[in-house]
């Protein structure tokens, strides 16, 4: 029976690590590591999902599979930290009420939305999908690979904390005061709902704090106090044991948002969207949040109208951590042109605009360590492009998670032998 | 600002357009913004899209018009001489079915989009504002000619007039008024979005087909009034049931689509809409252009053989689930090498018009999946220019066209590219927009913040 037990676990064993991961040298192409520079005859190893070797001079062991990128380029897999795809339809706002901490939008990751693999073509491998912004304070996001044809637990990445939807402006002021005639009404109103929302949470937090350390000490007959749950998110918040993402336009509530994350403890990593985040860029800068928001998106609602394109400039100067988005199942799937027209509106050097969309958004999802560029032992997350990612005629044509073709372009083009377009 | 060419051109028009419709044009083209000043550009790479590529040529603008393209022009006196640097001189960018000009003022509300099901007398004309901020933000990216629409989401929507993005009064920005109808196969939204109106008729795709195919007759029925009632000598009983005319606005914006004077757009969104507008094209023998999001390489041969343009925004829809990643990012490649006149657009219509100056979006993701570069840069010029009627003033650097030319620092198809210079009707534009002056004020405001510290 003993015996039987450890075959099966040996089984198991070796199953697993075939699926999960392949050994792949990438190999012959022009390596743009991101931090450490660009190899123009480089190879990428990857053994066990990390990135193993990278180099010009890399012996490739015997049994691993090797992917001529002669003429290629080899570069991090792309992280958008704000999209809503791989969720179900219907399931991206909880729009009963102005507070609902206590979604989790892990509960709605759907493995089978096929805009999964219209992203990976597009050689994003991370994003974080999130809650929409209706609401004061929304759900918890959840950071996923883009993984095909597996479970939704295995597509979260683990280890690493997640992040609290809250949003300020127009969107909860539309959805509550102007659509259903309840708070709030105004920014102020939203100012208030937030602030009374996480004055209850750390009532809440003393009290079971309280109860902890009774416990802890000994104490007998204690009655535990009430469960709650949109309370229990919001405590590890306050604990942080969550971060914050914030939905905002306006420089004012950008400054707002900041000082009232400060005056609470929150761990605010980044501002989506952020569309005047260039006007208050170094108060951005000194709080450490990254600007999360689209290159050229403007004037399509009152409070957008400032953006600006050109402001990435005044935010790179000012050291603000800059992260492209998409927030758009369509443009998700072509980051690099959108990082392209950085180039067009600011003098910024080519590889710091690639690190806004690799390593950067990996430092707003607190994964710089696991992803975001060419090292070793970082996670096997790569993407090969025709030509250079920012040359906007080029197309990716490979994208690899922890050493797994998730997308190839001979396999899922229309072009590929035997396709057709009609 | 007078421009006697446009009159002889006009005077040479067929005398069965209608009066009122003529006026118009010599309205429209008589008040056109041209610059009086003589410009040349030198040492540029003309790319004048249809032709070959100078390498190292120059280019006269006199009176707003291109008035000599070559290598070896000599300056004529009193000219504004501009060394291109070897940069590329192309044709200003054509971009079709925005709202530049309707869009309003931050908070109050655009001009997009009027109330109703059937509204074919909606004119934007009635409502461009020279001073939309989308005008300078748009021009100062390469973008120097527009259709703007009443909107899209009635069933029938208004017309549509083509702008050059230059001028301090809309008639001076004008190049083509009553350019087309727009018709929405697929607009059941205005329906289920908008002001509610559940139970309205027509809620399904054949409802919208036989709602156009009424209006279209009862067109038919008022030309055929206005025309017996015209006929000075007709004494029949015909004339006498027709005498007591009311006029109906509505009918009459759409008898010159019914007599194939006026284009018609229909704007489709798959297969099914697709085929809906071509079989109403045919019955009523329009001049139509098809609006595409999707699926229309089925239609790829049909609409090469009968000359149907195709306005393609579908490069940046996503693919239905059961489709290949990329087909729509393929979908111009396949058009060009079928021969189906077509041009980019993005989808969005009326707010989205602020993203207007991204057309080169669809164009570069194009090239990346087949189309070749110069077929994509036509896609951009001289393809909507002819889609639009108005390839004998813009569209391409051809002496005696309107002078709407910019330098780039590299092709239109590099989203990276700069534009360098912008010139409309012969006009140099000044590199400003409300965005330009936003960077410069927020540079320095927060530059002294930090210097503070």
């Amino acid at each position: 029976m003993k015996k039987r037990f450890v075959f099966l676990l040996a089984a198991a064993v070796f199953v697993s690590a075939n699926v999960m991961s392949q050994d792949l040298a990438l190999k012959g192409g022009t390596v743009l590591t991101i931090t450490q520079g660009v190899i123009p005859n480089g190879t990428v190893l990857i053994q066990n999902g990390k990135i193993a070797a990278f180099g010009e001079d890399i012996t490739i062991p015997p049994g691993v599979r090797v992917i001529d990128c002669k003429g290629k380029f080899i570069m991090p897999g792309i992280i958008d930290s704000h999209t809503h795809i791989a969720l179900s339809s219907g399931d991206i706002n909880e729009m009963t009420d102005p507070v609902t901490p206590q979604v989790w939008m892990k509960e709605a990751l759907y493995p089978e939305d096929h805009k999964i693999l219209t992203t990976l073509a597009g050689g994003v491998t991370t994003v974080k999908t999130m809650h929409g912004s209706a609401n004061v304070i929304g759900g918890v996001n959840v950071t996923i690979k883009l993984k095909t044809n597996v479970l939704p637990e295995e597509m979260i990445v683990k280890g690493v904390r997640q992040q609290l939807k809250l949003a300020l402006g127009e969107n909860p002021k539309r959805f509550y005061g102007q659509e259903k005639g309840k708070m709030p009404f105004t920014r102020m109103g939203t100012a208030y709902v937030m602030r009374q929302a996480f004055i209850q949470a750390q009532e809440y937090k003393a009290q079971w704090d309280e109860y902890e350390k009774k416990k802890k000490a000994g104490e007998k007959d204690l009655k535990p106090p009430t469960k709650d749950l949109k309370m229990e998110t919001l405590k590890m918040a306050l604990e942080k044991k969550l971060t914050v993402d914030c939905h905002t336009y306006r420089a004012d509530e950008i400054v707002w948002l900041i000082n009232f994350c400060k005056e609470f403890g929150l761990d605010l990593m980044q501002l989506s969207h952020c569309v005047d985040g260039y006007k208050v860029a170094d108060i951005m800068a000194e709080a450490g949040v990254s600007f999360g928001g689209w290159v050229d998106w403007w004037g399509f609602k009152e409070e957008a109208y400032d953006g600006c394109p050109y402001g990435f400039k005044i935010m790179y100067d000012a050291g603000v951590n800059i992260v492209i988005n998409s927030d758009s199942a369509d443009e998700g799937r072509y980051l690099f042109r959108n990082a392209a027209k950085v180039l067009k509106y600011n003098d910024i050097p080519e590889e710091e605009v690639l690190k806004m969309i690799t390593l950067n958004p990996a430092r707003s999802l607190e994964l710089e360590n696991r992803i975001g560029s060419i090292e070793v032992g970082k996670d096997g997350d790569i993407a090969v492009f025709e030509k250079h990612p920012l040359d906007s005629t080029t197309k990716c044509l490979m994208t690899i998670i922890e050493g797994k073709i998730y997308f190839d372009y001979a396999k899922h083009s229309v072009q590929r032998e035997g396709g057709s377009y009609e | 600002m007078q421009n006697t060419a446009f009159r002889e051109k006009e005077g040479a028009m067929n005398k069965r357009v209608h009066l009122i419709f003529a006026m118009i044009l010599v309205f429209v083209l008589a008040n056109v913004a041209l610059s009086q000043e003589s410009i040349l550009i030198r040492n540029g790479r003309i790319v004048p899209v249809v032709g070959e590529v100078i390498p190292n040529g120059s280019l006269l603008i006199q009176s707003g018009k291109i008035a000599r393209i070559g290598t070896d022009i000599e300056t004529p006196p009193e000219t504004i001489v501009i060394d291109a640097g070897g940069k590329s001189v192309y044709p200003g960018l054509v971009a079709v079915m925005t709202a530049i000009g309707v869009t309003g003022y931050p908070g109050s509300g655009n001009d997009v989009n009027e109330l109703g099901v059937i509204t074919p007398q909606i004119d934007p004309f009635d409502a461009i504002n020279p001073e939309d901020s989308t005008i300078e933000v748009t021009r100062i990216d390469g973008v120097t000619t527009v259709m703007t629409t009443s909107g899209s989401m009635n069933i029938i929507n208004g017309k549509a007039v083509v702008l050059n993005l230059y001028g301090n009064i809309a008639e001076e920005m004008v190049i083509k008024r009553d350019m087309a109808q727009i018709f929405n196969m697929g607009a059941k939204g205005q329906v289920t979005f908008g002001p509610k109106r559940p139970g309205n008729y027509p809620t399904t795709l054949p409802g919208i087909t036989a709602l156009i195919r009424d209006q279209l007759n009862q067109a038919l029925l008022y030309a055929e009034k206005i025309e017996v009632r015209e006929r000075e000598e007709d004494k029949s009983e015909r004339k006498a049931e027709y005498a007591p005319f009311k006029r109906d606005l509505a009918l009459e914006a759409l008898v010159p689509v019914v007599n194939g004077r006026m284009p018609a757009v229909f704007i489709t969104s798959n297969e099914v809409t697709i085929r809906n507008a071509l079989q109403i094209i045919k019955e009523y023998q329009l001049k139509g252009i098809l609006y595409a999001s999707a699926d229309i390489l089925k239609f790829a041969d049909e609409l090469a053989a009968k000359k149907i343009p195709v306005i393609w925004a579908g490069t940046t829809t996503i693919p239905e689930k059961w489709q290949p990643y990329d087909i729509n990012y393929h979908t111009a490649a396949v058009l060009s090498e079928k021969g189906v006149l077509f041009c980019f657009d993005i989808l969005g219509f009326g707010v989205n018009s602020h993203r207007v100056r991204n057309i080169p979006v669809p164009a570069s993701i194009s090239v990346a999946h087949g189309l070749s570069e110069d077929d994509a840069v036509r896609a951009l010029t001289i393809n909507p220019a002819k889609i639009l009627g108005v390839d004998n003033l813009v569209g391409s650097l051809e002496v005696g066209k309107l002078a709407n030319v910019v330098l780039w620092d590299h092709t239109p198809i590099q989203l990276s590219s700069r534009v360098l210079k912008v010139i409309i009707n012969g006009n140099v534009v000044p590199m400003t927009s409300v965005q330009t002056r936003l960077r410069d004020k927020f540079e320095k405001i927060v530059n002294e913040r930090m210097n503070k510290k």
